[in-house]
């Protein structure tokens, strides 16, 4: 039982030692997640408000593909990226295996689905209302967009905390197609799997500390902000 | 504008919720005038409505506005709201403003418009609250002002008095009568409330079960003899 106090002791000193490896590995981490909820916002907000108000033939298809998706396991994305940008894939001559951007592209395949589903969901139950109600006030094409955006603000900014959390936590794609090589793709969770495996607890424990701390912080802000202000206006 | 339905039907899924072809297969609602659509729960009142409103199509039948199929100008004249409104999650004031807005009318008359309409409907002072923490009146009365501020041709109103107080029944048909009166909005209101379609209504079309027993002014209903409309009348006259 001893390691576990003393990895807690050991964590504490090397969180406030200030270890320049860690803070690289903490803000590329930081990089690749947000970079990653980013894209994921980009295309999974426009494209799920678009098939949530819109009626269309497949469309329970669509949100039974999309539900799938949004639970499928990291490390068979990371495969599938993997696939495709290996030496001998259809982008190898990109020579983007065992990056940053190898990494950044699988995760956002991974968040994309869990943002897009989370907007899909409510645009097709509140933002149907919506979307007529503009209509008949006048609204064209993209007063609608607008206004849909702004009456989905808080649900958008739920499916950006959930796809953060979804991407920073994740370990089997960065896994497969980082490599976790030192000082280059190496990010927390590659980090503490890696120490795990070779006993050094301690390390393993500062690394989750910081890593629960991070999402503690973004989560916070981001519901004290937005979702907080959110819940006010519901009845 | 003149609007006039021939031969409309609606149907779900194999179910036909709407028959407007057997003696009233042409109803006409006259410009100018207010309408009341009236009739038991689920006789398809709001289905004809919302298919006069051009909210949804029918499976067969024409509407005609002026004698011309809907386009996005006529579409764009008419407006339509009903007793639980969308309202949009900003202030009361921002609500009433949206329609103005979207037309990018001059901020002054933007201001003018909307301290108007919040002094007729009595919501001043709660202007500044947000749309989503009303009572059932207020968000009806702020639903209407919003539907109102710019001045549509037609206005659908899909019992916009339902389950709110005397007061605020009294100053939503103040509000109509005098839209009508001054301006010519034509307004169709779906009522369960008949004594209101008394007060405020020349022509009642009065649905059951999809179809149209009657189309008339509101004395020749009171004198017809048919057992559905007598039933309804006797519920609910007071
Ligand atoms: N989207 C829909 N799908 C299936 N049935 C519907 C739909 N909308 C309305 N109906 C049915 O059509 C009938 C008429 O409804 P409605 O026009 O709302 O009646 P009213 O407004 O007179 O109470 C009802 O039986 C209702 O269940
Ligand atoms: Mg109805």
């Amino acid at each position: 039982m001893d390691y576990i106090l003393n990895g807690f002791v050991e964590a504490f000193r090397l969180i406030f030692s200030f270890d320049p490896e860690i803070i690289q590995i903490v803000l590329l981490s930081l990089f690749v997640s947000f970079s990653s909820t980013l894209y994921g916002t980009l295309i999974g907000v426009p494209l799920g408000i678009l098939l949530g108000i819109n009626n269309f033939r497949g469309k329970k298809v669509v949100s039974r593909f999309l539900y799938t998706f949004m639970s499928f396991p990291p490390v068979i994305i990371g495969l599938f990226t993997a696939l495709f940008l290996a030496r001998s894939g259809p982008f190898g001559q990109l020579q983007l295996m065992y990056t940053p951007t190898a990494m950044i592209i699988a995760q956002t395949i991974l968040v994309t689905p869990v943002i897009m589903g989370i907007v899909f969901n409510n645009a097709s139950t509140s933002g149907y209302e919506v979307v007529q109600t503009g209509k008949t006030l006048g609204a064209q094409r993209w007063n609608i967009l607008i206004l849909l955006v702004l009456e989905l603000k808080g649900v958008i900014m739920i499916a950006l905390v959930t796809g953060f959390g979804r991407a920073i936590s994740e370990v089997g794609a960065v896994m497969i197609v980082g490599g976790n090589i030192r000082g280059f793709t190496r990010v927390m969770t590659t980090f503490i799997a890696m120490n795990n495996n070779m006993g050094q607890y301690s390390v393993s424990i500062a690394m989750g500390l910081i890593l629960m701390t991070i999402s503690f912080i973004t989560n916070s802000v981001l519901y004290h902000f937005i979702i907080g202000d959110h819940n006010e206006y519901r009845d | 504008m003149n609007i006039e339905t021939r031969n409309i039907v609606k149907t779900y899924q194999e179910k036909t919720v709407l028959n407007l072809t057997g003696d009233y297969r042409e109803l006409l609602f006259e410009s100018e005038k207010i309408h009341g659509i009236i009739g038991p729960n689920g006789s398809g009142k709001t289905t004809l409505m919302k298919i006069m409103a051009g909210l949804i199509t029918p499976t067969a039948g024409d509407v005609l506005y002026n004698g011309q199929p809907l386009c996005q100008d006529i579409f764009s004249e008419m407006t339509y709201s009903t007793h639980t409104p969308t309202l949009f999650s900003r202030s009361v004031y921002e609500n009433i403003a949206y329609p103005l807005k979207i037309r990018k009318r001059e901020q002054n008359d933007i201001h003018q418009t909307v301290s108007q309409l919040l002094e007729e409907f009595e919501i001043t002072d709660i202007k500044n609250q947000s749309a989503r923490r009303l009572s059932g009146g207020e968000s009806q009365k702020t639903a209407l002002a919003r539907a109102l501020s710019f001045s549509p041709r037609v206005l659908f109103l899909d019992e916009p008095t339902a389950n709110i107080d005397p007061k605020s029944i009294q100053i939503i048909e103040a509000a109509l009568k005098k839209r009508n009166r001054e301006e010519g909005l034509t307004i169709i209101i779906i009522t369960h409330n008949l004594s209101q379609a008394f007060r405020i209504c020349t022509h009642l079309t009065f649905l059951d079960q999809g179809s149209c027993l009657f189309s008339d002014t509101p004395e020749k209903i009171m004198a017809a003899t048919h057992p559905t409309i007598d039933e309804f009348i006797s519920f609910n006259r007071f």
